[in-house]
């Protein structure tokens, strides 16, 4: 366990979520005012980042065993390997996706409501602040904060889940996007229930985290589920942030 | 050191007998144009490559199975040789280097093959399943069957109407896909006349359903006379075959790739034959059976799926949509005459 | 009933399940068709899940893998009855040619497969984990050959599950391999005419089912032979007493079951013309079986990304005391590079089928040129994986051949890190040479170049093992026995294929070998060499350490003698006529180009293949109750697992291992590879 204390943990998640909001805005702001494809990456890059380092751990990989191969310590170091192995791998149709999208579509992006896109975006990223506060919160042994972080990122994982297929599905499809209008249409189905499919899961894996939570089945010391639900959650967010460039800020609408 | 020298001249003596097998063997078709020169002579010298490698893995492997195999009796242990740096880094290199100069080959004979002739002469090629057809725009002709003049480039502007196909003559070496939505180029100098009577043959190289292995066109490579001689015989068809329904039905059943499945002499194919096909009753799938008349072409032609004729239920023929009222009726004028 | 003996009990269950499913499918096709069609698509389908469902019932009884094919059966008429009653209740047509409709076929699929992996229990203590459960690290093995057809977590078990499925699976491919190489005997076409009629195809589409399938089941049952040796091998070689993750090792395999059915029911379900690699717009208007194609691979996809996964984190995490990455056995390297590029581009074929699915089932255009898409896209998306995925076969198989040599040479593996580091070079280069499958493909032009230096890059690090085996068998003691002998084999029928891959690499040269049968008789032999032989080699060497029996010398010797003459005669006779013109994936081919001869000794050769294994077979099943009995080390290995009697003991080492020295110090006086410790 790293020992910081949980007030620091707490602040340094806050800041971390204000440079993320930040650099949304900012990213949003460039994309109206100017045609600035490269820089646009770069800033998802960054957001990417900050997600993978500060709000996913990814360091914890190097953590030492402290125990013998029957501990439990020891086998979440294992459990996080496995963990990272598989969004490396999920990864890969993540980027395969994107690949379509630039090879279909190229600097063009279909017609989408684009303050719609800015409040799922928003959604998203708020939810990865509650969870991050969750797990913080787990990780000291408070669990009421535990239990109110997972809540709050779980509703607001359901509200960003009938953003996109409750309003922005029919939306599209009214305004003649339709999954079989041409490449614009199918990649951003496919892009989006893709994702849609990944929060979907997530959301039940939150259920499950908050149920067991709640019954005490996790501690201070020993709650790689949790941790495991916040990676995965996170990881979602990792992928949204790229999504949302390509298929609402960068290129010419079609 | 003896074993080195042994195996030495060993590498060398079956090296040059595999060359010499490799090269007796007439392992490539008949070599019909520039590009094909250029492709057979890389073959040769990855043949050179080949039966050297073949000969320094196997003759050390098969000499070491013979003189160092283990004598009845004997339990002792091999000589303790865990590697050599150098000699790893050697293995290394030597082939890294010879690899970048094939390479470089491989770059050097690929762009010969696509040298650009700014005069070759321009065939659209329109593929389809089952069937090639091929248009010739400076000459305002289309046909069936490909006529080259030989000596002279000419490139080929592909397209497909329906799934990949693949433009290849195997005299000719080279090949290219044929995309639909897309127009693929295809360069080639055919150096050598076929000879009479045996024309080479494109074939569809990639596959496009059920007929694939029958999807190919004759190739005749002639002089530039005979050519000429062609285009004009064309000319005067097509002009007096305009004139006629038969004669327009018979080009368009051509260029709309229709003969490439129903064949028009009675002979048993993918498709029913048009041969005695029109006023004769036809069964279909659904047991009853259909009077070819006009009618029923006219159908047959625009919704090929709506009456099928039993024993020809899978092989699917794509819709004729693209043709008009007026042609259909020409189409019709033609089966009409084939009995 | 119960007094025959369990096999000829469940050989008689399956013909009656299969007769119960035919005359089934019969009557639905009936029910809806009017005219009751005797090889009708559906009757194909319930008479491989009935007569499944039966052998097995026979054999074990309703448990394990029969409650899971009772299970799937039931999911896929749930989900499949789901749409069709969505269907009904929209106006949509309910009903088609193949019984179901096609979406309706597909989301039975699906359900059929989590139905089956539900039954068969793989998701049982990950539900308990999610209701907040605990439960034993272990469970108990059933006694007897039963524990090999429910869920085990141990890694012996299930690799030995992988190495049958794999075989029965590669069987089935080289059944379909014998058909379709009968018709190729002659010219002209002798029983798959056009009147030929079975499951909705008339012989020239059955061929194309039949070539497609070939290649598709042969490419998952090698998944499954890779992921067999892998798992039964790793953990013991590196002193584990398991994968790190045995629940989901299980679920590997069991996904691949369901997802093998569903990839042979293509068969049944119209076929499909594409061959393996389902190129769009082809795909898009193959008919149904297509899409079960497509469906079972991607479980297939699944095992595979998993099981690479496990792999890596057993690596990683689980070695032996004093196992630095220097002193892993070489095979464990292979399996480390296979890993990698399992565990990651095995994502992108799962895409590019999903996306050729839902542009079937929903219209989407991501491969219609005249909506934008582009047909070319899928090549990319495709190629990614399966040129990769090519070394995922061969690898472990190299692996093979470098962890047996030593043995039999009776000296260290000649620059052992070189060889390690060549493994890790072909995965990584690996990643980059996928273009070179589409040189004549309309692909930009100034990309061959690049992806023809690439390619032809492979060589090196190829080449780099070639010298170190030659230079391991120089000045040897060697001796021949079975293994060895296929691990030879798999050297020299390695060689040919390997050497006649840069003429392929090189573009010009290329655009004449591409999609001929040259490419045919390359990859075969890469395969055969660098899979097939070692995999053989692999069985004959350890399977003492699985049953603590050895297989007969006699028929070994029998089968390697059959078997590698036919097979070179085959390659080239392919390599000849490919290099002359022949097309690759077609029923006829014309009698003027003179290759008929040629052609009855690529069949005949073909058969002697077939025969060869059979005999394997025959070896392998009787040589487990009547085999010679080896306890011992039996070929005088330095590896741990000799060290212990045979057959395995179920967590593999009672005591700790230590790693004192080098793997393959063979030669070297007084030299040990690992201690066993007590305090654990």
């Amino acid at each position: 366990m790293e020992h910081t204390d949980k007030k620091t943990a707490f602040n340094q998640g806050l800041i971390i979520f204000i440079f993320l909001a930040v650099l949304t805005a900012l990213e949003f702001f460039i994309a109206i005012v100017m045609d600035a494809v490269v820089l646009l990456i770069f800033i998802a890059l960054i957001k990417a980042g900050l997600v993978i380092y500060y709000y996913m751990h990814i360091n914890r990989l190097n953590r030492e065993d402290d125990g013998p191969e029957e501990s439990y310590s020891f086998k979440t170091n294992t459990n996080r390997l496995g963990m990272w192995l598989f969004l490396l791998s999920d990864s890969f149709i993540f980027g395969g996706l994107m690949v379509a999208r630039i090879n279909l579509l190229g600097l063009t992006r279909p017609h989408l409501d684009q303050s719609l896109g800015l409040v799922v975006t928003a959604v998203l990223l708020i939810s990865s602040f509650f969870m991050n506060r969750a797990e913080t919160a787990m990780e000291h042994g408070d669990r009421k904060g535990f239990l109110v972080g997972t809540s709050l990122t779980l509703i607001l994982g359901i509200v960003f889940l009938l953003g996109v297929v409750g309003i922005e599905w029919p939306q599209a499809i009214h305004e003649g996007i339709t999954a079989s209008s041409g490449a614009a249409g199918a990649i951003f189905f496919m892009m989006t229930g893709m994702h849609a499919f990944h929060v979907l899961t997530g959301v039940i894996f939150l259920v499950i985290i908050l149920r067991n939570g709640a019954r005490g089945l996790y501690n201070e010391e020993k709650h790689w589920a949790v941790e495991a639900a916040t990676i995965y959650w996170h990881f979602i967010d990792v992928v949204w942030i790229f999504f949302y460039p390509a298929l609402y800020l960068i290129g010419e609408l079609l | 050191m003896r074993h080195f020298v042994i195996v030495g001249i060993l590498i060398l003596v079956v090296a040059s007998l595999t060359y010499i097998g490799l090269d007796a063997a007439e392992l490539l078709p008949t070599q019909a144009s520039a590009e094909a020169i250029s492709i057979d002579w890389l073959l040769n010298l990855n043949a050179i490559a080949i039966s050297f490698l073949f000969a320094l893995i196997l003759v050390p492997l098969f000499y070491s199975l013979i003189v160092f195999r283990r004598k009845k009796g004997d339990t002792s242990e091999g000589e303790h040789m865990v590697g050599n740096t150098k000699l790893e880094i050697t293995w290394t290199v030597i082939p890294l280097i010879v690899v970048v100069i094939f390479a470089y080959l491989g770059t050097y004979s690929l762009a010969e093959i696509s040298r650009v002739n700014p005069q070759a002469l321009e065939i659209k090629v329109l593929a389809q399943q089952f069937s090639f057809s091929f248009e010739y725009p400076a000459f305002g002709i289309k046909s069936k069957d490909f006529y080259v003049p030989v000596n002279k480039q000419f490139v080929l502007k592909m397209e497909s109407r329906d799934v990949i196909h693949s433009f290849w003559v195997p005299e000719f070496r080279v090949k290219q896909d044929i995309v639909p939505g897309r127009v693929t180029e295809l360069r080639i100098t055919p150096i050598l006349l076929t000879p009479p009577g045996e024309p080479y043959r494109v074939v569809c190289a990639e596959l496009c359903g059920a007929s694939h292995a029958y999807m190919f066109s004759s190739v005749h490579v002639v002089s530039q006379e005979d050519f000429d001689e062609w285009v004009a015989e064309l000319q005067n068809i097509a002009a007096a075959t305009d004139q006629t329904p038969e004669g327009r039905g018979e080009a368009l059943s051509a260029q709309n790739g229709c003969l490439g499945c129903h064949s028009i002499d009675g002979s048993q194919s993918i498709a029913p034959t048009w041969f005695k096909l029109f006023g004769s009753s036809v069964e279909l799938t659904d047991g009853t059976t259909a009077n070819a008349d006009e009618e029923y072409l006219a159908e047959s032609i625009l919704l090929p799926g709506e009456k099928i004729v039993a024993g020809y239920e899978t092989t699917l023929m794509p819709s004729m949509e693209q043709l008009n009222e007026d042609q259909i009726a020409d189409i019709i004028a033609y089966i009409k005459t084939l009995k | 009933m119960n007094k025959l003996k369990p096999i000829w009990r469940a050989l008689l269950l399956l013909l009656m399940g299969g007769f119960v499913g035919y005359a089934l499918g019969v009557g639905l096709d009936a029910l809806i068709g009017g005219t009751v069609d005797f090889v009708a698509p559906i009757s194909g389908v319930f008479s491989l899940l009935g007569s499944a469902t039966a052998f097995f019932f026979g054999l074990i009884g309703y448990r394990g893998i029969t409650k899971g094919l009772v299970y799937q059966i039931i999911g896929t008429f749930v989900g499949a009855g789901f749409v069709t009653a969505i269907r009904a209740f929209m106006g949509l047509e309910t009903f088609g040619s193949f019984f179901f409709t096609e979406p309706a076929w597909v989301f039975g699929g699906l359900v059929g497969t989590l139905s089956f992996l539900s039954g068969v229990g793989a998701f049982a203590d990950w539900y308990k984990w999610a209701k907040g459960e605990s439960t034993p690290e272990h469970h108990q093995d059933p006694e007897g050959f039963i524990k090999y057809f429910g869920v085990s977590l141990d890694h012996k078990i299930i690799g030995i599950q992988y190495t049958v499925t794999s075989l029965f699976l590669m069987g089935v491919g080289g059944t379909f391999a014998m058909i379709f190489r009968t018709e190729l005997a002659a010219s002209r076409l002798q029983f798959l005419t056009t009147t030929f009629k079975a499951f909705d195809q008339n012989g020239l589409q059955f061929y194309n089912t039949l070539m497609s399938l070939h290649g598709m089941v042969m490419i998952a049952g090698i998944l499954l032979g890779v992921a067999g040796m892998i798992n039964y091998l790793a953990p013991m070689l590196i002193g584990a007493k398991d994968m790190a993750f045995p629940r989901l090792n299980a679920f590997s395999f069991w996904i691949a079951v369901p997802g093998a059915l569903l990839l042979l029911s293509a068969l049944f379900l119209g076929g499909f013309d594409t061959g393996w690699t389902g190129y769009p717009p082809l795909s898009t208007r193959s008919p149904l079986g297509i899409q079960m194609f497509f469906l079972g691979v991607y479980m297939v996809g699944w095992s595979s990304i998993l099981g690479g996964l496990n792999l890596i984190a057993t690596v990683v995490r689980l070695r032996a005391k004093g196992m630095t990455p220097f002193r892993l056995p070489i095979f464990v390297w292979a399996a480390i590079a296979t890993s990698i590029i399992s565990l990651t581009a095995t994502q992108l074929i799962g895409l590019s089928f999903q996306l050729v699915m839902f542009q079937r089932l929903f219209d989407m255009g991501f491969f219609d040129g005249t909506r934008g898409g582009n047909p070319v896209l899928y090549q990319h998306l495709f190629w990614f994986y399966s040129h990769p995925a090519v070394y995922v076969f061969v690898l472990p198989g190299l692996g093979i051949i470098s962890e047996l040599l030593p043995v039999f040479v009776r000296k260290p593996l000649y620059g052992y890190r070189w060889v390690a580091m060549s493994s890790l070079g072909i995965a990584l280069i690996g990643f980059l040479v996928w273009a070179h499958h589409m040189f004549a493909s309309g692909l930009n032009e100034y990309l061959r170049v690049p992806f023809m230096y690439s390619t032809l890059l492979v060589s090196i690090p190829t080449g780099v093992k070639f010298f170190s085996w030659v230079a391991t068998l120089w000045k040897g003691k060697i001796s021949t026995p079975t293994p060895m002998l296929f691990v030879l084999g798999g050297i020299i029928v390695f060689l040919i294929g390997g050497l006649t891959g840069p003429p392929s690499a090189t573009v010009s040269t290329d655009l004449h070998l591409h999609d001929t049968y040259f490419i045919v008789g390359h990859f075969h032999g890469t395969i055969f060499g660098g899979y097939v032989f070692p995999f053989f080699a692999a069985i004959y060497f350890w399977f003492p350490k699985a049953t603590g029996r050895r297989m007969s010398e006699k028929l070994g010797k029998l089968h390697f003698w059959i078997m590698t003459p036919s097979f070179l005669v085959m390659t080239f006779a392919m390599m000849r006529v490919g290099l002359l013109g022949m097309r690759r994936r077609i029923a006829d081919y014309d009698a003027m180009l003179g290759f008929d001869l040629t052609h009855l000794i690529t069949t005949i050769a073909g058969y002697l293949i077939f025969i060869s294994v059979a005999i394997f077979l025959y070896n392998l099943f009787h040589s487990m109750n009547h085999g010679e009995k080896a306890e011992g080390n039996l070929w005088n290995s330095r590896s741990p697992e000799w060290l212990v009697p045979s057959p395995m003991p179920v967590h593999n080492y009672d005591q700790a291992i230590e790693v004192v020295g080098e793997p393959y110090d063979y030669g070297l006086a007084g030299s040990k590879y690992v201690d066993f410790t007590n305090n654990k």
